[in-house]
This record gives structure tokens, C-alpha cells and sequence, in this order.
């Protein structure tokens, strides 16, 4: 019993992270109607530029900051740089793209640093802590949680609450329609993109120093979770996504847990496959209008 | 629903607008006075969408100036609501996953650049005034009630007005309405006919209902196949005989 504790809440702490990262998917998805197969590669780059920064300064959250703020501004570059050209007459030009930055950016940090694997620092220990006995969660396990729960009330309130958030969704329901109404389409899709690249830089921050360290293509496994928990929340639900991280977090902890780690990442491509095949739309699909 | 910045007049002059071989306008020039109410009319694809869609900025023209409150101008989509100009589409075109008032909040502004601000500059103070607005305007359209229905729900003649309440939240100085009969009864007609006389803005109209038009309008732009035939108010078109050959037919 108390391991079955034990991988629950190792499995809810790495859900979180896919839940934010498959969150930075949907914002993607729901704004543009592309899959950023590049988000990974994105943040893994923020990461990097944090281990620089962190190196420099010899502070993890002036380095974690500077994750953040650079997401931000790749979003927005990468928006107005190539995808805003990227013609949508077919779903599968958008993927091409994004794989090609994929190349690009990997390749790239590889120039720059090496294609070692890095050690990267953490701001707190991730030795769990002892509930009755049981090891349960680690400070570091909290931090992640806390950091995920705060991207979520806050996107929530962005948009529910604020007349940006109000303007994004309408942008991307009906551009036309919105420019009519004085929607700034272009702004919000470079906004959307911006917003995503960071939640996905945060996601980045909090996975890397829990697997084998940094690496140009340390996200991509990552990556592979994170869509998987996407798409079966249903990639226009940002609800779904968060339920499918912590759903997919779960299945990888068990299934490493009790069965092997081997095995895992294949129960993972399982549930993908069950999913597509019993609910293709996602365990929380709701519009049947919006196939494009 | 006062305006304290002078109403700018819109003229267009001399607009040609030609899709591949197809000329949809053809030397098209119209003048809106403030305040005043003009209709467009014409057959089925006379233009008259194609002229709003010129005004909108969705379609360039190939010849021809727009000007508004005197100076050269050029349209852009999202730019209009700031002028001040607000448009109705042809049917309808709600955002289906957002609630009516949220549909109408998109539109509405809390105040307009030369404005006072209506509410506090605060973000805060400004969205509960856009929310007022959102409200005020659906109760001016008689459909308040549905403010948290998601549209698809409702009947179509509620979509319509709902449409119009969110052209008017944007407390608009000019008001293009699109077909604001199309589907209506002819209480809903007459409804809309008495929204459209008190708006107290500019209204540009493109109606297929006759009895609309001749009933609001001050003065009517004839197309036929993107020329224009006739100019001229009401009682000057229904006696005109072009208009009568080109358009209505033996029906007038």
C-alpha cells in the first residue's frame, strides 16, 4: 500500500508537468488549429537559456525568470516569423513546419552547448517527505504542483474574466467576424503563441531536472506524454488537457512502478490507441461544429 | 446613446471593384451623410454586400477613394469598431462557444478614443462599463433574458436581434446592417423598422424587404449587376423606371 501511495502522488506530481505542457498545446490548438510538434524543442531551449543564465548569476530564479521571459518572446517570434505564413489548407503543412524547427533548434543548441547531458540544479530537495511512515511528496513534488495549479487559475481567469482572454476566444472561433467587432485577430494569435511558449518553458523548467538532465532533445519523451494527454482530453479542452496529464502522469507511474519502466512508455502509445479508437475526439470533446 | 464627437461622413467615390473577370462594382460613388439613413438595394448579385465589404476593408477596391469625415481613408477590418463604425453580417455569425453576453462584450467598448471615459480608466471600471453597455443593448433589443444562453440554443429571429445588439454595444456612429429582415416576420420587421429610425447614428442598410427600406430610408442606392441605376429618396426610386425594370418588377 504504501508504494501504490508513493507512485500515485510521483505519478500526480509528473502529470502536472504534462498537464502543463498538453495545456500549452491546446492554447496552440484552440488559437491556431496546429499541433506545435515544435513545443518541446521551445522549451527545451528556454531551458537552456536559464542554465546560462543560472551559471551566470548563480541564482536558480533569476535563471527560471529568464525561461519564462524568453518562452515568451520565442512564441512571439516564432508566430510572426514562420508560422503566421504557414498555409492551412492542409493540417499536415503546420506539423511539417514545426518539425522543422524541431531540426533547427536542436540543432542549434547542440552548436552552442554540446550534445552532452547537463546536470541542472533544483530550487528545492526532492528527497519525499515521511507522512505516518509513507514517503509521499517531495518539496520539489509541491513546488511543481503549485507552480501547474497557478498556470491554471490564472489562464482560467485570462479567460474568463478579461476582455483579452474574451478577444482570444473570439479570434479563434470566427476571425472575421472578430475584426468586424475591433479583435486585433493577428495580435491575439501572437499573444496566444506567447502565453503558450511560456507555459510550455515552465513545463520544461520543472521536467528537466527530474529526468536524466539537459539535452538537446530532453523534451522529446516528454513531448510524446504530454500530446498523448492532450489529445485524450481532446485537444480543444483546456479542462481535458489538465485531467489527461494527470491521467497520463498516473498510468506511467504505475506502469513503471509495478510493471517496469521499459514497459511504460508503450502504455502510454496503448491508451493513445484506445482513446483514437473509442472517443477520438477526446474525453472532454464538446464542439461537433468546429472540425476545421 | 449620445455621441458628443461630431458623426463623420462617409463617401465613397467612384469605386470599380473587379474579382478576376467579373465586375462586381463598377463605378459605384455614394455619399452618407450623419445622420441620415441610406439604403442599398438591388437583385441578387447586384454588389451590395461586395459595397459593405469595400467599406469593411475585406475587399480592396481595384479603383476608387473612400473618404470619411473628409480626409482619404482606408478601411481595415478591426479597425472599424474604433472608428465608431459597426456592421451586421447576413444571417448571423455568433461565436457559437461564447454566451450571448460574452458574444455581445466583444464589441462592446468601455469608452471610445476622444471619449470621456465612460467608467474609470481602471480596466476593472472599464469592463463593467462594456458590461452595461453589453446589457443595455440587449434590452434595447428585447433579449436581456437570453444574456447566458450560448446562441446556437436559441431561435433564429432571437440570433438576429441578438446580432444587432452587438453592432449597437459598440455604440457605433455609423451602423451597416447586412439583411436585418432576412428571416423575419412581419412584426419583427416592424420592430426593427422602429429600432432603425431611433438609432440616432448613421445607418447604411442593405434590406431585400421593400417595404423596409421605403419605410426608413432617406435615401436609396440602386445597383444592378454592380452598376449603379438610380439614386434618390424613396418616392424618387419607386417612380423611377429603370429601377422598376431592373428590380421590382411588376410587383411595384
Amino acid at each position: 500500500m504504501d508504494r501504490f501511495f508513493y507512485l500515485t502522488f510521483d505519478g500526480l506530481s509528473r502529470g502536472a508537468v504534462y498537464a502543463a505542457f498538453a495545456l500549452a498545446l491546446v492554447l496552440i490548438w484552440r488559437a491556431a488549429r496546429i499541433v506545435n510538434f515544435a513545443q518541446g524543442a521551445m522549451a527545451v531551449a528556454a531551458v537552456y537559456v536559464a542554465y546560462s543564465v543560472t551559471g551566470a548569476t548563480g541564482s536558480y530564479w533569476l535563471g527560471f525568470a529568464a525561461a519564462l521571459v524568453f518562452g515568451l518572446l520565442l512564441g512571439i517570434a516564432v508566430e510572426k516569423a514562420v508560422m503566421r505564413f504557414v498555409d492551412h489548407s492542409s493540417p499536415l503543412n503546420g506539423v511539417v513546419v514545426a518539425l522543422g524547427l524541431v531540426l533547427i533548434t536542436q540543432g542549434v543548441l547542440g552548436m552552442v552547448y554540446g550534445n552532452e547531458y547537463r546536470p541542472v540544479t533544483t530550487p528545492f530537495r526532492r528527497d519525499a517527505f515521511d507522512v505516518g511512515g509513507i514517503a509521499l511528496l517531495s518539496r520539489y513534488d509541491v513546488f511543481v504542483f503549485a507552480a501547474v495549479g497557478a498556470v491554471v487559475v490564472a489562464l482560467t481567469l485570462l479567460f474568463t474574466r478579461t476582455a483579452a482572454g474574451l478577444r482570444m476566444r473570439a479570434a479563434a472561433f470566427a476571425p472575421d467576424v472578430s475584426r468586424l467587432l475591433g479583435v486585433p485577430v493577428g495580435g491575439m494569435l501572437t499573444l496566444g503563441w506567447a502565453l503558450a511558449a511560456a507555459v510550455g518553458s515552465l513545463a520544461g523548467m520543472l521536467v528537466v531536472p527530474t529526468e536524466l538532465g539537459l539535452h538537446p532533445t530532453a523534451m522529446d519523451v516528454v513531448f510524446v506524454s504530454a500530446f498523448t494527454a492532450a489529445v485524450v482530453g481532446g485537444l480543444d479542452s483546456p479542462i481535458g488537457a489538465v485531467t489527461g496529464g494527470l491521467i497520463v502522469g498516473l498510468l506511467l507511474s504505475y506502469v513503471s512502478g509495478y510493471l517496469g519502466a521499459t514497459v511504460a512508455p508503450m502504455a502510454v502509445l496503448l491508451l493513445l490507441v484506445v482513446v483514437l479508437l473509442g472517443r477520438p475526439g477526446g474525453l472532454f470533446s464538446s464542439s461537433k461544429a468546429r472540425l476545421a | 446613446m449620445s455621441t458628443k464627437t461630431p458623426v463623420p461622413e462617409l463617401v465613397l467615390d467612384q469605386i470599380t471593384v473587379r474579382f478576376g473577370g467579373l465586375v462586381a462594382l463598377d463605378d459605384v460613388s455614394l455619399r452618407v451623410p450623419a445622420g441620415r439613413i441610406v439604403g442599398v438595394i438591388g437583385p441578387n448579385g447586384a454588389g451590395k454586400t461586395t459595397l459593405f465589404n469595400v467599406i469593411c476593408g475585406f475587399v480592396t477596391p481595384s479603383a476608387g477613394q473612400i473618404s470619411l469625415g473628409g480626409r482619404s481613408w482606408k478601411p481595415r477590418p478591426h479597425r472599424l469598431n474604433r472608428l465608431g463604425i459597426a456592421r451586421t453580417l447576413q444571417g448571423v455569425g455568433q461565436f457559437g462557444g461564447l454566451t450571448v453576453l460574452e458574444n455581445v462584450l466583444v464589441g462592446a467598448r468601455g469608452f471610445r478614443s476622444g471619449e470621456e471615459p465612460a467608467g474609470r480608466g481602471w480596466p476593472a471600471g472599464r469592463a463593467r462599463q462594456s458590461e452595461q453597455d453589453a446589457l443595455a443593448a440587449l434590452e434595447r433589443c428585447g433579449v436581456a433574458e437570453y444574456a447566458h444562453a450560448y446562441p446556437g440554443t436559441l431561435p433564429y429571429a432571437v440570433r438576429k436581434r441578438i446580432e444587432l445588439a452587438r453592432a449597437l454595444a459598440a455604440r457605433p456612429r455609423i451602423l451597416m446592417l447586412d439583411e436585418p429582415a432576412g428571416g423575419l416576420d412581419t412584426d419583427e420587421i416592424h420592430w426593427l423598422a422602429g429600432l432603425i429610425k431611433t438609432a440616432g447614428t448613421t445607418v447604411l442598410l442593405v434590406e431585400h424587404h421593400m417595404d423596409l427600406v421605403m419605410s426608413v430610408c432617406d435615401e436609396i442606392l440602386v445597383l444592378d449587376f454592380g452598376k449603379p441605376i438610380a439614386l434618390g429618396t424613396p418616392a424618387g426610386i419607386r417612380a423611377n423606371e429603370k429601377v422598376t425594370e431592373a428590380y421590382l418588377g411588376t410587383a411595384a
